[in-house]
């Protein structure tokens, strides 16, 4: 059955407070989740307080201010700091979000972070992602063809291009696929919102000529079909797109072909 | 039937498929046909109700008796047993993982809706034949 409740070894207990930085004008306090794999003890909530005044305004920036001077031992996964890479993604006051595009002033009172919900912990503020990799190689997103490659490009027009839009700019954060209930639930067997986006970016690519296998291989009550439209993964997109309007799109190329 | 192992590399591995079936689509057009259906049947039963609202037993038979109206009485009962079928095969799929729970809960749901739909039928037949 589902399991409602985290088991006993993984709930998060009250722990540490950090001292508040001497001398600061200007401070904003962070909830983080602290989960070390080599102690046996449960993960915590430490609390910091960041002088606003000496760092960027980003959630990010405060984190990592964190780390250079109060605790360097706290882990979070970071790269480009500016919303391309999706490294960042974790739970900011109970929303998936990426901390690198998130505004310390976009909310009030105490930051809470978590990692992202639902997936395995290495450390820290960082997942294990594997599974999420795993299914994103599933649906095998490369340009696959028939016919006879051309000696220059594959052309497209400029219509044709145009579907993609909304499509092809995801960057794997993670952050619809751990907003999905369904995908807690059943994340070994249904491929999730980031997955299926990119689905339909291939079944829609007029150079695609492999189509009706891409259907077949989604053809199943479990890969597809567990997405009841709860729409949190359009919610929390940080890149704006809408991965439940890509699967109503791909059920109803299903529908169309079982019909026609 | 073991239940078939599921791991990271089964899933990134293009030539295994690690599904458990090839009616998802059927069943998801079948739910969306019932469920259209049902809003025109049950809008019949909801005219039904009210006109029989207050009514005596035997103006309620000569209503419900007429083979008409039997027959669509009869379709909305089993377009709405099939409809609720699949809403809690798709509940069941979702949240009882345990592989013999599962197919325990699978079971019960179609022999209850069999159940009920048997007897639904054949108490309109009754009234539609013997009054």
């Amino acid at each position: 059955m589902v399991e409602l409740l985290l088991p006993k070894n993984s709930r998060p207990a009250k722990g540490k407070t950090w001292p508040k930085p001497a001398g600061a004008k200007s401070l904003r306090e962070y909830h983080i989740y602290r989960y070390d794999p080599d102690s046996d003890a449960n993960p915590r909530i430490d609390t910091y307080f960041v002088d606003t005044s000496d760092c960027g305004p980003m959630i990010l920036d405060g984190l990592l201010w964190i780390k250079n001077k109060v605790d360097p031992t706290l882990t979070l996964r970071r790269s480009c700091r500016e919303g391309i890479c999706g490294s960042c993604s974790m739970n900011i006051n109970g929303l998936n979000t990426l901390a690198c595009t998130k505004g310390m002033d976009d909310s009030t009172g105490a930051i809470k972070i978590y990692p992202l919900p639902h997936m395995p912990v290495v450390k820290d503020l960082v997942p294990d992602l594997s599974n999420f990799y795993a299914q994103h190689r599933a649906i095998e997103p490369w340009l696959q063809t028939t016919s006879e490659t051309p000696k220059t490009e594959w052309k497209q027009s400029i219509e044709e291009r145009s579907k993609l839009d909304g499509l092809y700019e995801c960057i794997l954060c993670a952050c619809c696929s751990t907003s999905c209930p369904s995908y807690w639930w059943n994340g070994e067997k249904y491929l999730g919102p980031a997955a299926l986006l990119q689905a339909y970016r291939w079944l829609i690519d007029s150079r695609d000529e492999t189509t009706q296998a891409r259907l077949d291989d989604l053809e199943d009550p479990f890969k597809l079909y567990r997405c009841h439209t709860i729409m949190n993964c359009a919610k929390v997109c940080p890149k704006g797109l809408n991965p439940a309007k890509a699967i109503a799109e791909i059920k109803k190329m299903m529908v169309e072909r079982k019909v026609a | 039937m073991r239940e078939k192992v599921i791991t990271t590399q089964t899933i990134a591995d293009p030539k295994t498929s690690y599904g458990d079936g090839k009616a998802a689509s059927r069943h998801f057009i079948a739910q969306r046909w019932t469920g259209a259906v049902n809003v025109l049947l049950v809008g019949f039963l909801v005219w039904m109700v009210v006109r029989l609202a207050g009514a005596d037993r035997a103006e309620m038979i000569s209503v419900v008796g007429n083979p008409i109206a039997g027959i669509i009485l009869a379709v909305l009962l089993v377009v709405a047993l099939v409809h609720m079928r699949i809403g809690m095969v798709e509940i069941v799929e979702d949240y009882v993982q345990d592989p013999r729970t599962n197919r325990l809960s699978l079971m019960l749901n179609t022999l209850f809706c069999l159940g009920v739909g048997l007897i639904g039928v054949i108490a309109i037949l009754k009234l539609v034949i013997w009054g």
